[in-house]
């Protein structure tokens, strides 16, 4: 039986989802112990998401 | 899981003091070393994460697997292309060889995708890009374990 699976995110939930599964995925490979791999993980996160809503700001400008 | 040693099953390694530096030199590697780790590496595309478990890297095997399954499953929920071998330029090309990275999850993924994509909304846009994403992260992390199995710090 093949489920049909339907998602209604909005553009933050969205990049937030993206950066987050990224950050453990980046975490996981990049370091070997738990607590290193933690620090990795939310440093990526706070990152991937400062950047990603500061480029969004840079556009809005242009954005009409 | 916490502390993750390379290299631990397919290939065991010594520790660095006992490496003459010839032995760090690629190109001396026994043959069947080499096919072992091109085979882990082929392994960890065709399934995520099983080049690490096939060297007992659990935290890492475990990892790939969530997060690239993850991130076709959200892909697909949020109705994302994901590219056949029929596309047409040069985008479609390089959408198929970055969907194509996910290894089986590909074939998951189109047989999870009964409505077909939908690009025009930003869901599907979104979709798209997880998608190729995931298959991008799963070839990093196939030649991640690649190098692992050489001996390669990793």
């Amino acid at each position: 039986m093949i489920l049909a699976i339907a998602f209604t995110l909005s553009h933050f939930q969205s990049m937030t989802l993206f950066a987050l599964l990224i950050s453990v995925a980046f975490g996981f490979l990049s370091r070997r112990r738990t607590n290193e791999r933690v620090k990795y993980i939310i440093w990526s996160l706070f990152l991937f998401l400062l950047i990603g809503v500061g480029i969004g700001w840079a556009m809005y400008p242009f954005s009409r | 899981m916490a502390d993750e040693s390379t290299g631990g099953g397919a290939t065991p390694q010594p520790a660095p003091s006992e490496l003459a530096p010839t032995e760090h030199a690629p190109s001396e590697l026994p043959q069947r070393g080499e096919a072992l780790a091109f085979a882990i590496g082929v392994a960890g595309w065709l399934v995520p994460g099983l080049g690490h478990a096939l060297q007992k890297m659990w935290g890492r095997a475990l990892g790939c697997f969530l997060t690239v399954g993850a991130l076709v499953f959200l892909g697909v929920g949020m109705r994302g292309n994901v590219f056949s071998s029929e596309g047409g330029d040069a985008f479609g090309i390089l959408g198929y060889v970055a969907d194509l990275g996910t290894g089986s999850f590909y074939f998951a993924a189109r047989a999870l995708e009964t409505q077909g994509s939908d690009v025009a909304h930003a869901e599907g846009d979104y979709g798209t890009r997880f998608l190729a994403a995931a298959g991008v992260l799963n070839l990093l992390a196939a030649l991640h374990a690649y190098e692992a199995a050489r001996g390669r710090k990793a």
